[in-house]
């Protein structure tokens, strides 16, 4: 009864390349809560997206999880069969939102259809139930019930978000995997999905990994968050521990790189360069390249994930110099050695 | 130079489509549908300026990009560059024109050609205009857009470019020709966040220290600040308030801008935003007709004065009534769920009950019994007529442009006994 709902521990998963083996997740360790909302953040190739097909066994060809542990319930999936894994896990236990979901319902087909296959293919549920189940979900959507029978064109794009929400949640699974689910929306859009999914969280205790580039979103919906950088997760902790009290200075470079209307003036942070492809095991910090901190430590090993010792138990970051790296930023900027991005001193010593 | 006329003016611009129609269309003669992309905007840009249009997918900001740039032929109203109508202009000015204002396409990484290197996609503007000194002015280019040092990027095509080096190009390519204004689409909306801010930088400079003038179009309130000083909220083809950028963050007066500023996401757990109030999405904007195109989903659409109604049970009398005059309505269905198809009475019951979930008093709710009624009985005009008749708001009339001293300019009705907007007058929702 004890087990959180997921554990992720030293997660590694690697693709099979023509130059070798591509490492887009490396020594990845989290955990989300039963009813916990889990934000995951990382600018493109991150490695968020790969972790959590991961989860749900469902990786591309080429792609396997290479070392570590998934969780679920405290029983191991990552070494699942497919079969098992449409059986017992997929939509009834974990569920997905896709990317690009204005494409992901069949348009030949009802979304009661669509929501009858599958049901019939992971539950024992009769028709009529599905039928309620999926009723009742659209209700929480906010969608007209009788609006069940209707084909996908026949809703704007919102509503078919939230049509894809519906089926996502009908059959009451435990986590929600939604991988940038509102990108290609507008604000006001956004925020009616995230009401939804806000409602919820309150009406059935779902608890869901948000994926996305986009911060604000996460500080805002999400109890916890993790920050990838290029296969390796920099900090994760509470939103709030990680808002206030950032180490990695990913994480608060990432943050300060947001812009927040109350504030239309502040300076936007620039992380320059780009996240590396890593080839074979990583045993480098991924963000040394672009950190204006790094120091050689920082090239001779990857950093492990140690708890930062403040009030959040689960606060942890991966750097080397993890107790001094945010007070430098605080106190000097981005520009500790005075030369570079400032305007040049007028005498040099 | 204060009596010179401004670089680029649009003046009650207007871009219609028409629906196509088919033969039955032509049988019936039936005349076809509308479609009010852009519907009388006025904006100005003078020399180093920058402006932002501001809207939702769907609001008309990149077909009035598409005109001013004379892919499309504007159905009214006029451009004027440098005083000049661009209805007017003869090929030589129309090449002038198009040296002179450049394009910033949104999506980098398919507005390069694959196949030409940097170099080469910055010298084929030149070309085409025959322009000489190409390598220089290249390389010159290369910097101002921070590419440096320029040889490490000249021989590169676009597989071996970032997203954001990707998108500096594309600046440069717009910049390699001198131009006076810049139109920018949705610059930095494909880019990662962690460049963003470096795009938008670049960008800034080129107001700032080129003295390029830039219409900034865009989707996202949040970044506009970092471009521009004023910024222009067009929604479903209007222009609904314009204003200083700041000013509008910190106290939008439209009731539609309103609802985007409040919308947008703040990275701050601690901050308890509100959900938004509003539901469903912009209609589409065919056959638009009079009116403010806010009032289906507005918070706070204005009923009769002598009317007393809560503005909940008000709003959905006024989106019902939406529906029914643009025929979208929803009856077959209602009917097909029915026991009994033929059950007028049943019919009424449950349209209140798909559309109404507020309770009406008295005698709006007998109008409304009424309206249902005759509606099932398939007498839709009758309805309308009677709904009208009670409920008719002065947001059904086009609201007209109220401007203050300090250039804030709204179009609701809320401003329309007050040339001063001195304070927002909306109501907070209920």
């Amino acid at each position: 009864m004890s087990a959180p709902l997921l554990e992720i521990e030293d997660l590694t998963v690697q693709y099979r390349t023509n130059q070798g083996m591509l490492t887009a997740v490396s020594g990845a360790s989290f955990t989300i809560e039963r009813g916990e909302f889990f934000g995951l953040a990382g600018e493109s190739g991150s490695g968020k997206s790969t972790l959590a097909k991961a989860i749900i066994g469902g990786l591309d060809d080429n792609g396997e999880v290479t070392s570590g542990t998934l969780r679920y319930r405290g029983e191991e999936i990552q070494d699942l069969a497919e079969t098992e894994l449409n059986e017992r896990l997929r939509w009834k236990e974990i569920s997905w939102i896709p990317q690009s979901s204005m494409n992901s319902l069949d348009p030949l087909q009802r979304v009661s259809e669509q929501a009858a296959e599958i049901g019939r293919t992971h539950t024992d549920l009769s028709d009529e139930a599905i039928r309620e189940k999926l009723k009742e979900m659209f209700d929480v959507v906010g969608l007209q019930q009788s609006r069940i029978d209707d084909y996908p064109h026949q809703f704007s794009g919102g509503m078919q978000q939230r049509a894809i929400i519906a089926l996502a949640l009908f059959l009451e699974p435990s986590l929600v995997i939604a991988d940038e689910p509102t990108t290609a929306l507008d604000v006001i859009m956004q925020d009616q999905i995230f009401k939804y999914l806000d409602r919820t969280k309150t009406s059935t205790d779902t608890s869901l990994l948000l994926i996305t580039h986009d911060i604000s979103v996460i500080f805002e919906s999400c109890d916890s968050v993790a920050i990838m950088h290029a296969s390796q997760v920099t900090e994760r902790g509470s939103a709030q521990a990680v808002h206030d009290n950032p180490r990695h200075p990913y994480a608060f470079m990432f943050k300060e790189a947001f812009p927040d209307i109350r504030e239309p003036k502040r300076e936007l942070e620039v992380i320059d360069g780009y996240p590396p492809e890593l080839m074979g095991d990583v045993d480098i910090c991924s963000f040394a390249d672009r950190c204006p901190w790094a120091v050689d430590e920082c090239r001779q090993s990857a950093p492990s994930l140690d708890p930062v010792g403040d009030d959040d138990a689960t606060h942890a970051a991966a750097c080397v110099r993890a107790d001094e790296a945010y007070e430098l930023y605080e106190a000097e900027g981005t520009d500790p050695d005075g030369t570079g991005r400032t305007i040049a001193p007028e005498e040099d010593d | 130079m204060s009596n010179d006329p401004p670089l680029l003016e649009i003046r009650n611009l207007e871009k219609y489509f028409e629906e196509s129609s088919n033969v039955l269309d032509v049988l019936m003669r039936r005349e076809p549908s509308q479609i009010q992309a852009v519907d009388d905007v006025s904006l100005t840009l003078e020399e180093n300026d920058s402006a932002a249009v501001i809207g939702e997918s769907g609001c008309g900001k990149t077909t009035l990009l598409l005109t001013l740039i004379g892919l499309h032929d504007a159905t009214g109203g006029d451009i004027y560059y440098k005083g000049q109508p661009v209805s007017e202009f003869d090929k030589s000015d129309w090449r002038e024109y198009r040296s002179n204002v450049q394009v910033i396409f949104q999506d980098p990484f398919n507005s390069l050609d694959p196949k030409m290197t940097v170099a080469e996609s910055l010298k084929e503007p030149l070309k085409i205009h025959g322009i000489g000194d190409r390598d220089r002015r290249v390389r010159e280019v290369l910097e101002h857009v921070e590419l440096s040092p320029p040889e490490k990027y000249l021989g590169r095509k676009p597989a071996n470019l970032s997203g954001g080096e990707k998108q500096r190009v594309s600046i440069g390519r717009a910049l390699v020709l001198e131009p006076d204004v810049i139109l920018a689409d949705e610059p930095v909306s494909m880019l990662d966040v962690s460049t963003q801010a470096a795009v938008l930088n670049t960008m800034k400079n080129l107001i700032d220290e080129f003295g390029v003038s830039m219409l900034y179009i865009s989707h996202d309130l949040s970044t506009v600040s970092y471009i521009s000083e004023v910024v222009n909220v067009m929604y479903l083809g209007r222009v609904v308030e314009s204003a200083p950028t700041e000013q509008i963050l910190a106290d939008p007066k439209h009731p539609y801008t309103e609802a985007l500023v409040s919308a947008i996401p703040v990275p701050d757990p601690h901050y308890n935003r509100e959900r938004t109030e509003m539901s469903g999405a912009p209609r589409d904007p065919v056959d638009l007709g009079e009116g403010c195109r806010f009032r289906d989903r507005c918070p706070a659409v204005i009923p009769p004065d002598d009317l007393e109604i809560p503005q909940a049970a008000y709003r959905e009398v006024i989106a019902f009534r939406e529906r029914l005059a643009r025929d979208d309505l929803t009856l077959d269905r209602v009917r097909a769920e029915l026991d009994d198809s033929t059950d007028t009475d049943a019919l009424a019951a449950a349209l209140r009950e798909e559309y109404f979930d507020h309770d009406l008093m008295g005698e709006n709710d007998a109008v409304l019994d009424t309206a249902l009624s005759a509606l099932a009985a398939g007498d839709g005009d009758r309805a309308g007529d009677l709904l009208r008749g009670r409920f008719e708001s002065v947001c059904e009339q086009t609201p007209a442009d109220v401007t203050t001293d300090d250039e804030w300019t709204v179009a609701c009705h809320y401003y329309d006994d007050d040339t001063q907007i001195e304070e927002k007058r909306v109501p907070t929702t209920d």
